[in-house]
């Protein structure tokens, strides 16, 4: 078996108020989406934030491609590509210039920027606006800016924290066949959402987080999958209370 | 470093505090001093005795001591003021989430945001200096200013940079967009209660100031 691009262990990690995550195991495999389902306030953005280094774990262990998460060299942090929270997207450059600013983050080498930037701003439709301030665009273009910007380097571990918040129905399909070709490549990819439907679309693996906690995994191909995820919740909750 | 410095440079120079900056400190600093001038020209004797230096000794010696105490002051707001902006704008925008999970660490961006600063504090100054002798020309001071006096208006003007550094520290510790000039602000209060207290020689905070003035520090 390939080794993990992501791998993590007993993960723990809780805030004031009881939120946060409690002894969370997740992986994500080459060839893989694996979406993280939960209500708000289940722990997703936090479990994101630990596995990208963002926040110390109290207790666990991350590894990227076997790499300790403290200890990994650039060129493993180069094959990474993330969106938490906000896209990084700086208000006074264009798109043009602010996919440059990321493609030259992530590593790429100076000669392959112009090359890399127009083929993501031609796959996620943003060549319209390429001369554009990213200030002046609407919050839908401005996610797609960060997720471009989050992907354009073809990462080996991308990590999307609710990648469909504030596209268009056409960023949604677009975004969609951009992760499933990335996939197809060999990347893992770990994204966290909401959308039930559009995780049951595109995921390979779905993993339900509660309360900090996974609980399960459903069917992605399930006929009921609300339902089935309902169940799961409500029957946790049952247990815990 | 040299992604991130390509990249806090791109940011810098085209950002709207730095560019408002650099004019407030180039153009703003030039011109109060030179209206200054223009005043201290008058026959107003109360006017004369606040104008101090510019009237004695006068001339490009009282104009240029006058700069070195503005720079001192003013200086120090506006260098930590774009200090401020410079280290919390990303936690103030929400996009430092997007400096993780890189090959270019947070401390190579840190340093690259100093770096970026500090050669912008030195254009700065050395256009502060150029401003200052164009419109003492254009304000009609005599001769040719002393070499001496332009050398300490731009030292004081690079160290006072250099003072503003706390800014970036409390802005980053704070990680609000009033930490860092609210510490710049306390910085040049206490600066000045240090300077007319008498203890302004022990105070790192006041001594560009009176060097100028040719105070022992």
């Amino acid at each position: 078996m390939a080794e993990a691009r992501l791998a993590a262990q007993g993960l723990v990690r809780t805030f004031d108020g009881g939120v946060g995550i409690r002894g969370v195991d997740i992986d994500v495999q080459p060839g893989e989406i694996h979406a993280l389902v939960g209500l708000n306030g289940a722990g997703k953005s936090t479990l994101m934030r630990v596995l990208l280094g963002m926040l110390r774990p109290s207790d666990g262990s991350v590894a990227i491609e076997g790499h300790d998460l403290r200890a990994a060299p650039n060129r493993i942090w180069a094959g990474v590509g993330h969106l938490v929270e906000y896209p990084l997207a700086y208000a006074e450059l264009t798109v043009r210039g602010n996919l440059a600013l990321g493609a030259r983050l992530h590593g790429v080498r100076a000669e392959d920027i112009p090359p890399t930037v127009a083929s993501v701003m031609e796959e996620l439709n943003l060549e319209q606006y390429a001369d554009r301030r990213a200030g002046r665009l609407s919050l839908g273009n401005r996610q797609r800016l960060g997720l471009a910007s989050a992907i354009q380097h073809d990462p080996r571990l991308i990590v999307l924290d609710e990648p469909t918040n504030a596209l268009d129905p056409s960023g949604v399909i677009l975004l969609r066949e951009a992760l499933q070709r990335r996939a197809e490549r060999g990347a893992g990819i770990l994204v966290s959402s909401h959308h039930l439907d559009e995780v049951a679309r595109i995921a390979d693996r779905v993993t339900v987080l509660n309360s900090g906690i996974i609980i399960g995994s459903l069917d992605p191909n399930g006929i009921d999958i609300e339902r089935a995820f309902f169940d799961l919740v409500h029957t946790h909750d049952k247990e815990s209370a | 470093m040299k992604a991130a410095l390509i990249t806090e440079t791109m940011k810098f120079v085209r950002a709207r505090v730095s560019i408002a900056t650099t004019i407030m400190l180039t153009v703003g600093i030039g011109l109060l001093c030179s209206s200054m001038l223009l005043a201290a020209s008058g026959d107003d004797p109360n006017l004369a005795a606040k104008l101090g230096a510019l009237v004695d000794p006068g001339g490009w010696a009282g104009y240029l001591s006058t700069a070195s105490q503005i720079t001192a002051i003013a200086g120090l707001l506006g260098f930590g003021v774009v200090l401020s902006w410079l280290y919390l704008r990303e936690f103030s925008e929400g996009t430092v989430t997007g400096l993780f999970a890189l090959p270019v660490g947070r401390g190579t961006t840190a340093l690259a945001k100093l770096i970026v600063y500090l050669l912008w504090a030195a254009v700065v100054s050395a256009v502060l200096v150029a401003a200052l002798v164009a419109l003492g020309f254009v304000f009609g001071l005599p001769s040719v200013p002393d070499a001496a006096a332009l050398a300490t208006q731009l030292i004081v003007s690079l160290l006072t940079a250099c003072l503003a550094l706390p800014a970036a520290w409390a802005a980053t510790l704070g990680r609000g967009a009033l930490a860092g000039i609210a510490t710049i602000v306390g910085v040049v209060v206490v600066a000045q209660v240090a300077a007319i207290g008498g203890i302004g020689a022990w105070f790192p905070f006041s001594s560009p100031g009176l060097w100028a003035t040719g105070a022992p520090v």
